[in-house]
């Protein structure tokens, strides 16, 4: 895994190349350099490699403080080659129509590369807009993808769980990608909180004759 | 045979190849695949727990169960949201409330917490829940009041605090059973009515020693981890739970004075259940958990009963004590420091047809034996301890290795104090017939094959989806289900809800020795191959078959089956 110092000093590489060479001593030792240390406070930072991302417009961001950190998520996996053996986006676009206005305003959905080798911005968006995905299409540096899909435990190009999170609260569970929408749906409203939270959006899926009481 | 002749095989088997998985049925190919290159941590291995000293904490035991009066269940019980409520009308009115709170585990632990101990989910205040100590023939009321935090409030730091209590083995009705899909949130209760009925009203079909424990979809690991389990006693008419019983077909086993005979003496007497969850602790004494390892969960401190390496006193003579692998992941080879015999009488809570003496009893998530452990061959100031030598690195499953002599888990201490008096139980030569397998009112067979794909643990290539339904039994018929893993270097605990099975073949081979039982937990190492035999009577509904390591079971790795009309 990239460090973060290491990835600035690559970031900025292009746009001061010309002083890194005349000086690159100086570079090192701005402190701001060398004190930015891996996040804090998010619940689950450690779980998470210190990386940027960038989604199919091209937009950059850290991947754990600015996309996940205190945000109720949706995450999973495919590529552009691998949707051809194990499709998931489609039925993602079923999630992405139940939690309708949600989406980018307190619920967030990403999608992240496996083939972060082949895969561009550009061939990300072909692939978000040939199924009207509205959500983020996440690639990058490759060994940077690789760290964050290590931390998913995701192995090889094709991978059937979705995550969702509540990072805010640092809670966590995984459905399958081919899960029922309304499923998928459901764990995100028993993660929000506030007006959003349903313990349930499925009703009846237990056993039959009993219910769920009053105190 | 005689008790002599069997006792001698089972040793045999025993020392010819030790029991792993499914007692010694498993194959030398299928156990080699076991082996694996790493070392003793694997890089997943979570940071360690606190060191803390072992055999310094007195065990817990989890009182019983206090009645209620059934007038004061308010609202009352509304029979029409159970199955044969009027059939068995409940005798006996328990209230449990779930709440978040600290829990001792060890004091060293709870000095590091700022001695407000390590957090809990607990029931009634305590984990492990009472002990749910139940006759046949006095059906039991339990109302569940889930008063655990919100979910912005908890600060259990894994978990959902929702729930459903499922009571794993019971022969309940599907309302009553712990579906995943019921549970309750705070400030609600549920209503669990448990018969106690023999299934098809068969002395024979007398179950021992069960537990409770959460069920919560996507959470059933994190929620049992944080505390959320308890035990249950089931006594019968052979079973009395008291060694002193005149009636002659009483089995006389090591008693439990409280439960079972005269309410003199220590909470459990001679009659001890013990629950192992493996706990891992944070340097700020809290138990921890990596919710993004899907393979399974390891904790370094083995507790008993909720105590991290606890030590008992005990008396210079026979014990039965009841051991649960409560989870999540874990799997156990148990045996004593000395190497010296324990006798097996149940399996997975089910009295066998004979006494099985071993050296060692393996246990996977769920599995329970009952052993009776003489210790009048130790003398006053002595003490023996209970250790696990089965190396587990990775939560998927054991490395097929003994742990070397000096490296054994710590896991129970028992010191030896003076005898208060005779020792008058017994261990019978014969304990409780199996009721008979009838192939011919087999009408289905079905194969269930866990195995793991793309990152999902499958059953039948399939996942937990609630509104489907994988199989379908008829009421009053019976079945042979195949359990198949598919994997090579992982282990499966399958667990099937409502009714308990009999082994027909273990790879190919008919069971023998503790194998011989009516189990519902039938743990398959890497390419095992389970054929089993079920009935399904009394009650219809849904229910449920998973994979019992928990963090496999909320990885989805778990179906819905239904029990329909004939």
């Amino acid at each position: 895994m990239k460090t973060r110092r290491a990835f600035l000093t690559t970031a900025i590489g292009a746009s001061v190349a010309a002083v890194a060479v005349a000086a690159p001593k100086e570079i090192e030792t701005r402190s701001a350099m060398m004190t930015c240390s891996p996040a804090q406070g998010g619940k689950n930072a450690k779980m998470f490699p210190h990386v940027i991302v960038q989604d199919q417009y091209k937009r950059k961001a850290w991947f754990y403080e600015e996309l996940i950190q205190d945000k109720l998520v949706l995450v999973n996996f495919t590529s552009s080659k691998g949707e051809n053996y194990y499709p998931i986006i489609k039925n993602m676009v079923k999630v992405q129509e139940i939690i309708a206005d949600r989406l980018g305003k307190d619920v967030f959905m990403y999608t992240i590369t496996t083939d972060p080798i082949r895969d561009t911005p550009d061939t990300l968006k072909d692939l978000a807009d040939k199924f009207g995905a509205k959500w983020q299409f996440l690639s990058g540096n490759p060994d940077d993808i690789h760290a964050v899909l290590a931390a998913f435990k995701v192995h090889g190009n094709l991978h059937a769980l979705t995550w969702i999170g509540n990072e805010k609260l640092g809670r966590w569970l995984n459905k399958p990608s081919h899960l029922h929408p309304l499923y998928i749906a459901e764990s995100i409203a028993r993660l929000s909180t506030g007006k959003h939270h349903k313990p349930s959006l499925a009703r009846g899926m237990g056993s039959t004759l009993a219910g769920m009481r009053g105190a | 045979m005689k008790r002599r002749e069997m006792l001698k095989a089972g040793v045999a088997a025993i020392a010819t190849a030790p029991a792993v998985f499914g007692g010694v049925m498993m194959s030398k190919s299928a156990q080699a695949q076991l082996c694996r290159l790493e070392g003793i941590r694997s890089p997943e291995t979570e940071p360690d727990s606190p060191p803390v000293s072992a055999y310094t904490q007195p065990i817990y035991f989890p009182p019983a169960m206090a009645e209620v009066s059934a007038a004061s269940i308010n609202p009352p019980a509304d029979p029409g949201r159970h199955q044969r409520y009027n059939d068995f009308p409940p005798v006996k009115f328990y209230v449990q409330r779930l709440t978040e709170g600290y829990w001792n585990y060890h004091d060293e632990l709870t000095a590091l917490t700022g001695n407000s101990g390590s957090l809990a989910w607990m029931f009634n205040g305590a984990t492990p829940g009472e002990t749910m100590v139940a006759r046949y023939g006095q059906p039991v009321f339990v109302r569940r009041y889930n008063d655990l935090p919100d979910l912005e409030n908890s600060k259990m730091p894994f978990g959902y605090p929702a729930s459903t209590i499922h009571l794993h083995n019971g022969h309940t009705a599907s309302e009553s059973d712990g579906n995943p899909m019921d549970f309750t949130i705070p400030g609600k209760f549920w209503d669990h009515h448990y018969a106690m009925y023999l299934a098809r009203n068969d002395s024979r079909e007398a179950l021992g020693s069960l537990w409770y424990h959460d069920h919560m979809i996507d959470f059933t690991a994190t929620n049992v981890y944080a505390g959320l389990s308890g035990m249950s006693i089931f006594y019968d008419d052979i079973d009395t739970g008291n060694e002193n019983d005149s009636n002659p077909k009483a089995l006389r086993l090591p008693g439990n004075l409280q439960f079972g005979g005269d309410n003199q003496g220590n909470p459990y007497g001679y009659d001890i259940p013990l629950i192992l969850h493996d706990v891992r602790f944070d340097q700020t004494g809290n138990p921890t958990y990596n919710v993004f390892d899907t393979k399974g969960h390891l904790g370094d401190h083995i507790t008993v009963n909720r105590k991290v390496k606890p030590f008992m006193n005990v008396e210079p003579r026979k014990y039965r004590f009841r051991i649960y692998d409560g989870g999540p992941s874990r799997l156990y080879e148990l045996e004593l420091s000395d190497g010296s015999a324990m006798t097996v009488i149940s399996n997975d809570g089910n009295l066998l047809e004979h006494p099985v003496e071993v050296a060692s009893v393996v246990l996977g998530p769920a599995n329970r034996y009952d052993v009776i452990i003489d210790f009048s061959r130790y003398a006053v100031g002595e003490h023996i301890d209970l250790e696990n030598v089965m190396e587990q690195i990775i939560g998927e499953g054991p490395t097929g290795r003994r742990l070397a002599a000096g490296k054994h888990m710590e896991v129970l201490r028992f010191n030896i104090v003076a005898l208060k008096g005779p020792d008058n139980s017994v261990i019978p030569s014969f304990l409780r017939a199996l009721p008979e397998i009838n192939l011919n009112e087999v009408v289905a067979h079905r194969e269930w094959v866990f195995d793991h794909d793309m990152g999902l643990w499958t059953v039948n290539g399939q996942f937990m989806d609630p509104s489907i339904i994988a199989a379908a039994p008829k009421q009053g018929t019976a079945e042979i289900w195949t359990f198949r893993n598919a994997g090579s270097s992982w282990a499966h605990p399958v667990h099937v809800h409502f009714e308990e099975f009999q082994v027909l073949e273990w790879n190919g081979k008919p069971p023998t020795g503790v194998l011989k039982s009516r189990k519902d937990v039938a743990v398959l190492g890497p390419n095992d191959v389970v054929k089993v035999f079920y009935r399904f009577d009394d009650f219809k509904g849904s229910y449920i078959i998973h994979c019992h390591n928990n963090v496999h079971e909320d990885n989805a790795m778990m179906l819905r089956w239904d029990i329909v009309a004939k």
